[in-house]
């Protein structure tokens, strides 16, 4: 069986195809292909733009996908393509071409829950059984584990998804969106050792992300060269607080957020396995503490590369290929897409655990 | 674009996380002045390690409950979060106790050291009540329908509700409301299999409680409620009309129930989790 | 010799505490003249009883101040200064000392000694130099240490700690124990030590 998957829910349009030679041997990439709208410094992504580029980039891809699989149209399943959840220009503009070539091929669709592909991605990946499953990109933040045939959200933001938090804290910084803001947060934040106080809030399963960013407001404006010194945030040994030391602050607070929920989480279903996915899951430091807090607990962390763990049309594929071999087919009037759609909305029918 | 091949997905083996950093907290041991020797371990949380012991005279039993360092924080912020969830148990319990609502009494505290003792209670669950309960109208000796004529249960319920419900008057939200966090302590301080129904009420684990604001009470009164409700319904399908007893005597308890009961079945409706923009 | 009683606390066995308490007590005026000079050998805490409403609370705050003296905490001079200090609601050390400790007028009394090392502190070194330093009749403490709060005066302690009795929060409590225990008395006194102990563990923060 082999499947076309067509992401494009965030700021990345991304093109894959996947085989599934037999369910007792591991499913084969065939190609993977996405490419990244990014932002002037200081500006997030928007809907339109953002779609426009998807429009622009979308046919390009999927012939070069095709043509690098290096399998014919007649060989391809079924087509799989984001439903939800997401922006909904970019979600619109690819289910468009989905619609398209379905279309144009004759082939069934699939409409993909956009977390479902994140963690059946990863699962394959890792091989991570049953995990605990920590879904952190721009877009979203839950702590997800399976319970009979649904994938069951124990905890969430909520506000906003922390990637978001983590973009618009470095666009308060003027950090460059290029690769993307995270990478680069990550990278400063590698020289900051000064912790600054940053709004810590956690409730149960469940974590809060706003207050920061108006913390992040009040900090950006007592940092830099341009601050009158006597105004500048100074650590106890009078050293002046950098930007490195607020990305440092930063990530060690949210992070420690994540962790304390996800462990909770844990603890409260008797996992020992932790599998991180989305594009924040690409993050070193998160990855290192997850790992000493899983160790703790007897069991292990995993987390897939920047391959898989960004946005990508494989993991839609691949979790599309997994729905359709169950008999589930999106037909053309269903063919939509939605900005909401939760992760436990999906019947999990391939798994029987 | 790099021109690629077929190739099978690789498979990613688990991350190996750095050493811990140094901390002056034992982490899995017990913080000074607590040895081994007369601790029994009784329950090993996410957050805290609880011990049973005895605490200012041999014969005052009493937990400790030890929040151990998270080697994954900061150490600085390590500290600063452990001080603060210590403090705010202490202080929901010391406050609960003033309003006279039946809680553990603080008997010590280390906040940087990370531990507080708090006073045992005695008796038995709730949850153990219902399970007796539920096993006997499964086993056919009562009928679900006579078992709530049981006006003693039904009494139970009725003051579950209104301690509840005095709780939240209070201004105080338990966080982690469940059948096992209710106990039934007896007059007599014995415990028999089955907690004795009269006994009085205590509410126990207020680790995940807080104070409740105007703005939250609602949504946090009806997610404590929605909490329970769940508990009893993990008991047993009969267990739901004993509920209802519960609400009903929260429902007449207290000026701010009548709104937490409406804001309950919006919790119930979503699950208590919010719907989500992707 | 005076009657002195050894507490062992949980936990903080190897560190003895001795207490002994008197009634009818005339040299108030020279025993406190003594702590004022810092006299050596009269390095005790002297409580006036009355203010003091059960065992329990005073050892609470025996084993904190064994704690702050553990971890090089004390907020006061020594160790017995401490213990003073910590029965108060409040920070203020010297008001500490005025209520708690023992004044001109104070006839029933409890002096504490702790037993830190080096020094060797004895129940019968204790005993001995209490009988030829504190003119009042010696009063044996039991078991439960209950008589250490015979002498209480409730009220002066309600109002220290801020206990209201027969205010708005105590009137609702007492509804709820009228529904929740059934035929249970409530044990006020209890309920006011659970308090006082609560408000000690949490002072200072």
């Amino acid at each position: 069986m082999i499947a076309i998957g067509l992401e494009g829910s965030a700021n990345k349009i991304g093109i894959g195809l996947i085989s599934h030679p037999h369910p007792s041997k591991p499913p084969i990439v065939l190609a993977n292909l996405r490419h990244t709208y990014n932002s002037p410094p200081g500006e997030g992504f928007l809907p339109k733009e953002t779609a426009i580029h998807h429009r622009t980039w979308v046919v390009r891809l999927i012939k070069q996908a095709v043509k690098q699989a290096g399998v014919k149209i007649e060989d391809i399943d079924c087509i799989c393509y984001t439903k939800g959840p997401g922006m909904f220009a970019p979600l619109q503009s690819v289910a468009l071409a989905a619609r398209t070539i379905a279309l144009l091929w004759g082939k069934p669709l699939v409409g993909v829950n956009h977390c479902v592909g994140h963690i059946e991605m990863g699962r394959a990946i890792t091989l991570a059984n049953n995990p605990v499953v920590l879904y952190v990109s721009g877009g979203n933040t839950q702590v997800i584990a399976y319970s009979s045939n649904r994938y069951r959200i124990f905890g969430e933001t909520l506000d906003i998804a922390i990637g978001n938090c983590i973009d618009r804290f470095a666009r308060t910084l003027m950090i460059p969106n290029d690769p993307f803001p995270g990478y680069n947060v990550e990278q400063l934040a590698k020289h900051g050792k000064n912790l600054v106080d940053i709004p810590y809030a956690v409730k149960g399963m469940d974590a809060s992300f706003t207050g920061i960013l108006a913390a992040a407001e009040v900090l950006a404006k007592s940092i830099g060269e341009n601050v009158p010194e006597d105004k500048r945030l100074k650590n106890e040994g009078g050293e002046f607080i950098t930007k490195e030391d607020l990305c440092f602050s930063l990530q060690e607070t949210i992070f420690a957020m994540l962790v304390e929920i996800t462990e909770r989480a844990m603890a409260h279903v008797g996992a020992t396995q932790v599998l991180v996915v989305g594009g924040v899951g690409s993050n070193v430091r998160l990855q290192q503490m997850m790992g000493l807090m899983a160790r703790d607990r007897g069991g292990s962390v995993f987390a897939t590369d920047e391959r898989f763990c960004i946005d990508n049309g494989i993991m839609i594929a691949h979790a599309g290929l997994l729905e359709w071999g169950t008999g589930v087919v999106t037909e053309l009037e269903d063919s939509w897409c939605t900005q909401r759609f939760r992760t436990d909305e999906v019947y999990v029918g391939w798994r029987d655990d | 674009m790099a021109h690629s091949v077929a190739e099978p997905v690789p498979t990613i083996a688990p991350l190996s996380p750095p050493s811990p950093p140094p901390t002056d907290r034992p982490l899995h041991t017990l913080p000074a002045p607590f040895t081994t020797s007369n601790l029994q371990l009784l329950a090993q949380g996410a957050e805290a390690l609880v011990y049973k012991t005895t605490f200012l005279t041999p014969n005052t039993p009493c937990v400790v409950k030890y929040r151990p360092p998270k080697p994954y924080r900061h150490p600085i912020l390590d500290k600063r979060l452990t001080k603060a969830r210590l403090l705010a148990e202490a202080r929901v319990l010391v406050r609960a106790g003033r309003e006279g609502v039946s809680v553990p009494r603080v008997l010590g505290a280390d906040w940087e050291g990370g531990w507080l003792v708090l006073s045992w209670v005695g008796g038995g669950s709730v949850r153990q009540v219902l399970d007796g309960w539920a096993e006997r109208v499964k086993r056919g000796e009562q009928k679900a329908e006579q078992a709530l004529m049981d006006g003693e249960i039904l009494d139970l319920m009725r003051r579950i509700g209104r301690c509840v419900g005095r709780l939240h008057d209070i201004g105080i939200s338990h966080g982690d409301l469940t059948t096992s966090n209710i106990m039934l302590q007896s007059p007599s301080q014995e415990s028999g299999p089955q907690p004795p129904l009269g006994g009085e009420i205590t509410l126990i684990d207020f680790g995940l409680a807080s104070h409740i604001t105007p703005n939250s009470a609602d949504e946090e009164g009806a997610v404590d409620l929605y909490v329970l409700e769940r508990a009893f319904a993990a008991t047993h399908p009969a267990a739901e009309p004993l509920f209802q007893e519960v609400l009903k005597a929260y429902s007449e308890s207290w000026k701010g129930a009548k709104s937490v009961m409406k804001r309950l079945e919006d919790v119930r409706l979503r699950g208590r989790k919010r719907s989500m923009l992707g | 010799m005076a009657l002195v009683r050894t507490f062992r606390l949980p936990h903080l066995e190897d560190y003895p505490v001795q207490v002994a308490l008197f009634k009818n007590v005339t040299n108030a005026t020279f025993l406190r003249s003594q702590l004022l000079a810092a006299n050596p050998d009269f390095d005790y805490a002297f409580l006036d009883a009355t203010m003091i409403l059960s065992p329990l609370p005073l050892l609470l705050t025996t084993s904190l101040t064994l704690q702050a003296y553990l971890s090089s905490t004390l907020r006061t001079r020594t160790p017995h200064s401490e213990l003073v200090f910590r029965l108060h609601p409040n920070n203020n050390i010297g008001e500490s000392y005025r209520k708690f400790g023992i004044s001109d007028t104070t006839t029933h009394l409890i002096a504490i000694k702790l037993s830190l090392p080096p020094t060797e502190v004895t129940n019968e070194s204790v005993s001995k130099h209490l009988a030829e330093v504190v003119e009042g009749e010696s009063v044996p403490i039991g078991d439960e240490g209950e008589e250490l709060g015979l002498w209480a005066d409730v009220a002066k302690i309600r109002k220290i700690y801020k206990l209201n009795d027969g205010g708005k929060g105590r009137a609702k409590g007492k509804r709820e124990v009228a529904v929740n225990g059934g035929a249970r008395v409530r044990d006020e006194k209890k309920e006011m030590e659970s308090v006082i102990m609560g408000i000690m563990v949490l002072k200072g923060t």
